[in-house]
């Protein structure tokens, strides 16, 4: 069993970082099997390292995602593959390599290129505070043990 | 004398100094900017009188460039013509804010986020500002590891632009939707190329360049793969080096690092032979359907470019001789005014360049130029009241209007003009030092008005490669610059491994990788002269009791997208797409596409602020770039 646990985001952009955040302090419990990445670099990038690995049955991207939910809701969404039309994953491949670093953008440009497999968890939360520095929002640091044991409760298949 | 607007004159022995007489030599009297056709109700009329030919188009976002970019026209379908246009940056890029009191080493590492393609040489610029100011330099080896991170961090960079970001607008969807004439033409025509890109037709070409399906598309992406494999062996990482460090390099090298670069560059000799090849082809067939195509995107041949890769037995990192290490560079220095170059002097490069925010949401600092920081540069060359040492940002977000504040982009000027800078002004440049002037390379022959690139067999067949001058300036030449400049990136790179070969085998401490240093607690200031693969880029920096007093980074995008400046005159974008015909095939008004007006901006590669997100006061200045897009079978909110 091969799951990954993928934080997606800005480490200086306050509760942009939490999907990084989160990474970085389940990597400590990473065992046989399960391996948590930091993934603030860019999409092309990661797809193109996930076609040179072994298949993971499982991959769960957690990050900030603005969609004008209340602050610190947490929306968990298995993946259903849906792409949208060629022009926009056209678009985002063009952010990709330019250096967008987004949730939607990886997760669209590794399902075009056909890298990810069929279990694929995506974890969000709505960021609070998108100011440049350390640390997170009062909404974010309430919601982080919750946070991190929805993303460790996915590792488990 | 290369200043012809500055208050700047040469005395017998070649010091700049100021013009006398004036006590306020650099003030300037605004032209005022001309009434937008929106704000003008006699020219309005005139418009709805022509029944929708004259329209408001506007770009926003432009898609394909780095990070967010807008853009306004006013056009004329009748006439196929520009007649408004104006450049606007829609982010602001707060790090020179957030610099402020920092230790300068942090500037390496922050500033490199100002980029998500351009991370090392924000890096490596912050470098060298951090060794001007710490009076250090590095060892050969040092210097030659930063050329080959910044050799491999380019040739990611071009084939990302020619492949993904222009190339489809020259592919079979985008010509067939808006000149289907064109296609129909390309069917019929053989290329000139196909002896290195193997396609025998035009339409076989253009059906490669397809967005996501075609074939040199993916390629383009998997070339950047190889740039990246690359690039971390010695920065750790892509695009945000972890080595880069004042007075060199934090790792080591040795010769399997070495060969695993050597394996992935070598690659880039066919690839450039080729790339070259199909904009060779791209650029002719274009040209022979139409003669005008020559003039999209076209402006004065007005370029800054401050060159890179140091010679590592010449940089010594100080300002006092950077006229000298400047000139060894592997792509030297130079200013070129209307194809001509004025200067080679990075001293003068620097002197020459204003920043100046009328039309930007900043204001303005100086007092109308009455007060300034630094009278003169630590060679006593004078320095305007708006050049980058003398800088402040201070952001002052207004309402958008095209007669006032527009952009979040500064108007760099190069005394006083507008300049563009992209990979094509570094080959262009190197073209143009020619014969001695140019440093000795085996792989390089700058004649005067081409450049000569000579590098092994690879699998293509060896004959002569060389980019030559063009006589016409604009989109389709700023592409086949551009592709040229893999073979020239190529051939420095693998110019600088054989040299670190040499290194690694003699030892010694020309063999380290950077040198010990202390950060000073006095004043002192730097500046990192080192263009970025898409063009111009400085680092200036102030230090003061071991920490930052003031930070300017001015990119190549600064210098285009930039709005009008004071003098009336409008930013490369915006005069490029001005000098535009509208070439496209539209029958109606409401069919108008704009592909002609897109071809002409991305052949400057933008490259906008892209990962910086901030608020001033209670104003949110930041725009969401991205949308939701991802299926779920059933959101769970908790």
């Amino acid at each position: 069993m091969r799951v990954l646990v993928c934080g997606v985001g800005y480490r200086f952009l306050r509760d942009h970082a939490v999907g990084v955040h989160i990474t970085d302090t389940l990597a400590t419990q990473a065992s046989n099997g399960i391996e948590f990445e930091d993934l603030g670099y860019h999409p092309v990038g990661f797809t193109q390292n996930l076609q040179d690995r072994p298949p993971y049955d499982r991959i769960v991207f957690v990050g900030a995602v603005e969609r004008g939910r209340d602050p610190a809701t947490v929306t968990t969404i298995k993946y259903d593959h849906v792409l949208p039309p060629d022009e926009e994953i056209q678009e985002r491949v063009g952010d990709s390599v330019t250096g967008s670093i987004s949730l939607d953008n990886l997760v669209i440009v590794a399902e075009a290129f056909k890298a990810l497999p069929e279990d694929v968890w995506i974890v969000e939360i709505e960021p609070a505070d998108e100011t440049w520095g350390d640390g997170f929002s009062p909404e974010i640091e309430a919601k982080l043990p919750e946070i991190m044991e929805t993303v460790w409760s996915l590792t488990k298949l | 004398m290369c200043f012809k607007n500055l208050p700047i004159e040469f005395d017998a022995a070649g010091n700049a100094t100021l013009k006398p007489g004036s006590a306020n030599p650099y003030s300037y009297i605004e032209t005022p900017a001309p009434t937008p056709i929106e704000d003008d109700p006699a020219r309005m009329r005139e418009m709805f009188a022509r029944n929708g030919a004259v329209r408001r188009v506007d770009f926003d976002p432009v898609t394909r460039v780095a990070g967010a970019l807008a853009f306004h026209t006013v056009v004329d379908l009748e006439n196929r013509q520009v007649m408004e246009t104006a450049s606007m940056a829609t982010l602001f890029r707060g790090y020179e804010i957030i610099l402020k009191g920092r230790d300068p080493r942090d500037a390496i590492f922050i500033s490199s986020r100002a980029c998500g393609v351009c991370g090392g040489v924000h890096a490596t610029a912050s470098a060298l500002a951090c060794e001007m100011a710490f009076g250090i330099s590095p060892p050969p080896m040092g210097v030659v590891a930063r050329n080959l991170l910044l050799s491999v961090e380019y040739l990611y960079d071009h084939p990302i632009h020619l492949s993904l970001l222009a190339g489809p607008d020259f592919s079979e969807p985008a010509v067939r939707e808006t000149n289907p004439e064109i296609w129909e033409r390309a069917q019929n025509t053989r290329t000139t190329g196909r002896k290195m890109h193997g396609y025998e037709f035009m339409s076989e070409l253009m059906t490669d360049l397809t967005p996501l399906t075609g074939k040199l598309y993916l390629e383009g992406l998997y070339y950047t793969r190889l740039a990246r494999e690359a690039y971390v062996l010695i920065g750790g990482k892509y695009p945000h080096p972890q080595t880069v460090v004042p007075g060199g390099v934090s790792t080591t090298i040795d010769p399997s690092d070495l060969n695993e670069i050597m394996l992935r560059v070598i690659k880039y000799f066919d690839y450039g032979r080729k790339t070259a090849a199909i904009w060779d082809d791209i650029a002719g067939f274009f040209y022979e359907v139409n003669p005008k195509y020559r003039d999209i995107g076209t402006r004065p041949k007005s370029m800054i470019e401050p060159g890179q890769w140091d010679d590592p037995y010449a940089y010594d990192g100080t300002f006092a001789n950077c006229d000298d290490w400047g000139r060894r560079r592997w792509a030297p220095p130079g200013v070129i005014v209307d194809g001509e170059m004025v200067t080679t002097s990075l001293q003068m490069l620097n002197a020459g360049v204003e920043e100046f925010v009328e039309h930007a949401f900043y204001e303005e600092w100086t007092g109308d130029g009455q007060s300034q920081r630094f009278a003169t540069d630590p060679s006593g060359n004078p320095l305007s009241p708006y050049h980058p040492w003398n800088k402040e940002t201070i952001p002052k977000p207004t309402a958008t209007s095209w007669k006032e504040k527009y952009s979040w982009s500064t108007a760099p000027r190069w005394d006083r003009q507008a300049m563009e800078t992209g990979a094509y002004s570094r080959i262009y440049a190197a073209a143009l030092t020619g014969g001695a002037d140019f440093r000795d390379s085996p792989y390089l022959n700058s004649t005067g008005h081409s450049m000569q690139i000579n590098l092994p067999k690879a699998t293509l067949p060896n004959d002569p490669i060389e980019w030559h001058v063009p006589e016409c300036w604009g989109a389709f030449e700023r592409n086949r610059a551009r592709a040229y400049c893999i073979l020239y990136t190529a051939a420095i790179c693998y110019d600088n491994l054989l040299l670190a070969y040499d290194l690694l085998r003699k030892g010694g401490p020309d063999a380290k990788m950077s040198t010990p240093y202390k950060i000073p607690k006095d004043h002192q200031i730097g500046v990192g002269l080192w263009g970025a693969g898409r063009g111009y880029l400085t680092h200036h920096m102030e230090i003061d009791n071991g920490v930052i007093e003031n930070y300017q980074i001015l990119t190549p995008s600064t210098w285009m997208a930039s709005p009008k400046d004071p003098f009336g005159n409008p930013g490369p974008y915006e005069e490029a797409v001005l000098a535009t015909p509208l070439l496209e095939n539209y029958e109606k008004p409401e069919d108008f596409k704009g592909i002609d007006v897109l071809r002409a901006i991305r052949s400057f590669d933008p490259c906008m602020p892209c990962t910086t997100h901030l608020h001033m006061d209670d104003r949110t200045i930041t725009r969401e770039i991205i949308s939701c897009a991802c299926g779920s079978d059933g959101p769970h909110e908790h």
